[in-house]
C-alpha cells in the first residue's frame, strides 16, 4: 500500500515512516508543498498524509492542487496548530479526515486503513475484526474459517460498522445504507436489524461486540472494548 | 438648562434665539432709520421752500420789505391752500410779512444761533411743522418761518413710515424661518458622511477588524477624528493579528515535539513502560491543548452569520468521544430533541464546549454509567452524569481557570471547565451547574435565543416591506 508522507519535520517524519512500515504502508516521505506537488502529479500513489505547516507553503495548497486536477485520492490532514477555523477548512478543501498532532500512531493507521476501505477505493476487500471477517464481494461472513449465515440486511449492517469499527457509525447513517435515501424508514427498523445481528453474532461465538450509542448511532469493537 | 445632544438640534435652537432677537431689532432699527429719513426728507422740503421764498423777497423803493410771489406760488402758500405758510419777523419778532390771517407768526420768535432751526407748533385743529431760517436782506437781519400742516404732509411717506410694521416689518420673520429651514437641509447634508460613517463603524468589531471609516466627502473639521479612529483600528486589527499568530505558532512548537515524543512511545515494545509514559504525554498533550484552546479563544470571534445546529454538535459530539468512553467501560448517549435547534454561534467552539463537559463528567463517573447530551428546542445543551456531583461550595468556583477540587489527581489542569464558560459568554448563553435528580450532576449551556431561521427571514422581509 503506497502512501505519501509530506512533512518537514525530520525526525517525526522518519518516526512515522517506521510506524507505517510496520502496519504494511509503503512509505515515500518529501518535505516541501512543491515537491508534493511535483510527485503527486507524476505518479500515483493510494493515500497522502499531509501536514499543513510546511516551510515552503500551506499544506492545503498540496490538498488544492490535488482537488483541483480530480485527483480523489485520499488524503489525512496532520496539523499541529488544531485551532477553532482549521478543522473546517481543511475538510471543507477537500480532506478526507483530520488529525492533530499529537496523536496515537494506532489511531492514525486505523483512520488511513478506514480510508482506503471506503467504498470505491478498493474492491475486494476482506473487512476483518477479532475473530470475524467479511468478505465483501462474496458477501460471505466468517468466524475464524467457519463460514456462518446471516442476511443481506444483517451484512449490509456489519459491514457499515466494519468499515468504520472502532468509530461510530450514525443510525440514520446506517438508515441510508439500508434503504436508499428516497424511503421512509420506520424508526426501529435499523434497531431490529442491529439486535439480531448481535443475537446472531454472539449465538456463533463471535469476539467482538455491537454498542449501541442511544440517540447517535453504533460502534463495532473487538470484545475488549466491553460497556 | 436644556442640553441639546445633536448638532442640528444645537444650530437650531441658537438660530431660533437669532431669529427672535433680529425679527425685533431689525424693524426698530429699520422704523427708526426710515423715521430719521422721512424727517430728513421734510427738513431737506422745508429748506427748498424758504430758499424759494426768499428768492422773491426784496427791498421796496421805501425800505419795506416785500415778498413778490409768482401766481402759482402765492396759490400755495393761499389761505384757502392752508397746507402751507409763511411768515418773516425781524429779530425782535415783529411780523414783518405773513401769509396766516391777521398777519401773525407761525411760533413766537425766538433767538436762534443755527441758520436753520426746525419746530412743531401745535394748534387747536393742526400740527405744524416748520423750519426758521436767519436771513440777512441788504445788511437787515430777517426771520424766515416756513411751515407745512402736518395733517396734510406727504401722504406716501407718512403711509411707509407709519405703516412699516404691519406692511414691510412682519416679513423678516418668515425670511429667517425660511433661512433656517434652508440651513438645516445644508447642515443635514453636511452631516450625512458622518452618520453614514457612524453606521459603518457600528459593524466594526472583533469579527471584522478590517473596516475603516472613509475620509472621503468627510468634513475638513471631523477628517482628523476620523484619521484617529482609524490608526487606533490598525493597532488594535495588529495587536489581535499578532495575537493569533503567536497563538498559531506556539501550537505548532508545542504539538510539533508532542508529536514526536508520542510516535516514538508508540513504538516502544516494552508494553507497561509504554502504557505508562502514554498517560503521561497524554495528560500533557491535554494540558497544551487546553493552554492552546484558552489563548486562541481570547481572541476568537464568532462570525456574524454563523448559525450552529444543537442537535448536530450534541450528536457529534457523542460520536467523537464514544471510543474514549467505552474504552473506560463507560457509554454516551444524546437525549431530547432530534430537530435542529439553531443557535447564533461556531459549530467549532460549541463543540469543544461539550466535549470538555462529557470529558469532565468521564473523569467523574464510574464504568458503567453513561454521560448523557441532553438538547432542548429552547436552545439548551446539557451534560448528565451519575457521578458525585458538584458540592454547593465548590459550584463558583469549577469554572475558574486552574480550579481543581483534588489537586492530587492527574490528568487535569483545571482549565476545562474555563473553556466551557469562555465560549457560553462568547455566544450570549450562560453555564451552569445543578444537582441531577437520582444523583449525578447536570452542566447546562443555556442560548438567550433560538435563531428560528425561517421566522427571522419573514420579520427581515416585514421590516424591509
Amino acid at each position: 500500500m503506497r502512501l505519501l508522507l509530506v512533512e518537514d519535520n525530520e525526525r517525526f517524519a522518519v518516526l512515522l515512516k517506521r510506524g507505517l512500515a510496520a502496519a504494511g504502508f509503503v512509505v515515500d516521505v518529501l518535505q516541501t508543498a512543491e515537491q508534493a506537488i511535483a510527485a503527486l502529479r507524476a505518479n500515483r500513489v493510494e493515500i497522502v498524509v499531509l501536514d499543513l505547516g510546511l516551510p515552503d507553503a500551506d499544506g492545503l495548497d498540496v490538498l488544492g492542487d490535488m482537488r483541483d486536477r480530480q485527483d480523489a485520492t485520499p488524503v489525512l490532514i496532520l496539523t499541529a496548530r488544531g485551532s477553532l477555523e482549521d478543522r473546517v477548512v481543511g475538510l471543507q478543501r477537500g480532506a478526507d479526515d483530520y488529525l492533530v498532532k499529537p496523536f496515537a500512531l494506532e489511531e492514525l493507521v486505523a483512520r488511513l486503513q478506514a480510508l482506503l476501505r471506503r467504498p470505491g477505493n478498493l474492491l475486494g476487500v476482506t473487512l476483518k475484526l477479532g475473530n470475524l471477517a467479511l468478505d465483501t464481494v462474496a458477501r460471505q461472513v466468517f468466524i475464524g474459517d467457519r463460514p456462518i449465515l446471516l442476511s443481506p440486511r444483517e451484512i449490509a449492517v456489519l459491514e457499515q460498522l466494519l468499515r468504520r469499527s472502532g468509530r461510530v457509525v450514525p443510525k440514520n447513517l446506517l438508515a441510508d445504507n439500508l434503504y436508499g435515501l428516497a424511503q421512509e424508514v420506520g424508526s426501529n427498523a435499523v434497531e431490529v436489524h442491529v439486535h439480531r445481528l448481535r443475537k446472531h453474532l454472539a449465538e456463533v461465538g463471535a469476539v467482538v461486540q455491537i454498542h449501541t450509542l442511544r440517540g447517535v448511532g453504533y460502534l463495532i469493537a473487538a470484545e475488549k472494548m466491553k460497556c | 438648562m436644556l442640553k441639546f445632544r445633536s448638532v442640528v438640534s444645537r444650530i437650531i435652537a441658537l438660530h431660533l434665539l437669532a431669529i427672535v432677537v433680529t425679527s425685533i431689532c431689525m424693524p426698530i432699527a429699520l422704523d427708526l432709520m426710515l423715521n430719521y429719513a422721512a424727517r430728513q426728507l421734510h427738513h431737506r422740503a422745508l429748506r427748498d421752500r424758504a430758499a424759494e421764498i426768499l428768492q422773491y423777497l426784496d427791498t421796496g423803493p421805501d425800505g419795506a420789505l416785500r415778498l413778490s410771489l409768482p401766481a402759482t406760488l402765492a396759490q400755495f402758500y393761499s389761505e384757502a391752500y392752508g397746507r402751507s405758510a409763511y411768515a418773516v419777523l425781524d429779530p425782535s419778532g415783529r411780523v414783518l410779512l405773513s401769509s396766516l390771517p391777521g398777519a401773525a407768526a407761525i411760533t413766537p420768535a425766538r433767538p436762534q444761533t443755527k441758520r436753520f432751526e426746525y419746530f412743531a407748533a401745535r394748534s387747536e385743529a393742526s400740527e405744524v411743522f416748520g423750519v426758521t431760517v436767519k436771513a440777512d436782506m441788504g445788511g437787515q437781519p430777517l426771520m424766515l418761518q416756513v411751515s407745512e400742516d402736518l395733517g396734510h404732509r406727504d401722504v406716501l411717506i407718512d403711509d411707509i413710515v407709519d405703516e412699516f410694521f404691519t406692511r414691510v416689518g412682519w416679513i423678516t420673520a418668515p425670511i429667517l424661518l425660511l433661512l433656517l429651514g434652508i440651513d438645516v437641509v445644508i447642515f443635514r447634508r453636511a452631516l450625512r458622511p458622518i452618520v453614514a460613517a457612524s453606521a459603518l463603524a457600528e459593524r466594526i468589531g472583533p469579527a471584522r477588524t478590517e473596516l475603516r471609516l472613509p475620509e472621503t466627502g468627510m468634513p475638513n473639521e471631523v477628517v482628523p477624528l476620523v484619521r484617529a479612529v482609524n490608526h487606533a483600528l490598525d493597532r488594535l486589527e495588529e495587536g489581535f493579528r499578532g495575537q493569533r499568530e503567536f497563538t498559531a505558532d506556539a501550537a505548532h512548537e508545542l504539538r510539533t515535539p508532542l508529536a514526536i515524543l508520542r510516535t516514538q512511545i508508540d513504538m516502544i515494545a516494552d508494553r507497561e513502560l509504554a502504557g505508562s509514559l502514554r498517560e503521561d504525554i497524554e495528560s500533557m498533550s491535554r494540558l497544551v491543548n487546553q493552554l492552546l484552546d484558552m489563548a486562541e479563544l481570547e481572541t476568537f470571534v464568532i462570525g456574524e452569520d454563523e448559525i450552529a445546529d444543537l442537535a448536530a454538535i450534541a450528536t457529534e459530539v457523542a460520536a467523537y468521544i464514544a471510543p474514549l468512553a467505552l474504552s473506560q467501560r463507560k457509554n454516551v448517549a444524546v437525549i431530547g430533541t432530534k430537530r435542529p435547534v439553531q443557535v447564533r454561534g461556531n459549530a467549532e467552539a460549541l463543540g469543544r464546549a461539550i466535549r470538555n463537559l462529557v470529558e469532565n463528567a468521564l473523569a467523574h463517573t464510574s464504568p458503567g454509567t453513561t454521560v448523557e447530551i441532553a438538547v432542548a428546542g429552547a436552545g439548551e445543551l446539557s451534560v448528565l452524569d451519575r457521578g458525585p456531583g458538584v458540592p454547593n461550595a465548590e459550584r463558583e468556583h469549577i469554572f475558574r481557570r486552574f480550579w481543581r477540587s483534588d489537586r492530587r489527581r492527574a490528568g487535569s489542569a483545571g482549565l476545562g471547565l474555563a473553556i466551557v464558560k469562555r465560549i457560553a459568554e462568547m455566544h450570549g448563553a450562560t453555564v451552569s451547574v445543578a444537582d441531577r435528580q437520582g444523583g449525578g450532576a447536570i452542566f447546562a449551556i443555556r442560548f438567550a435565543a433560538v435563531t428560528d431561521v425561517d421566522t427571522a427571514l419573514e420579520h427581515q422581509l416585514e421590516t424591509v416591506l
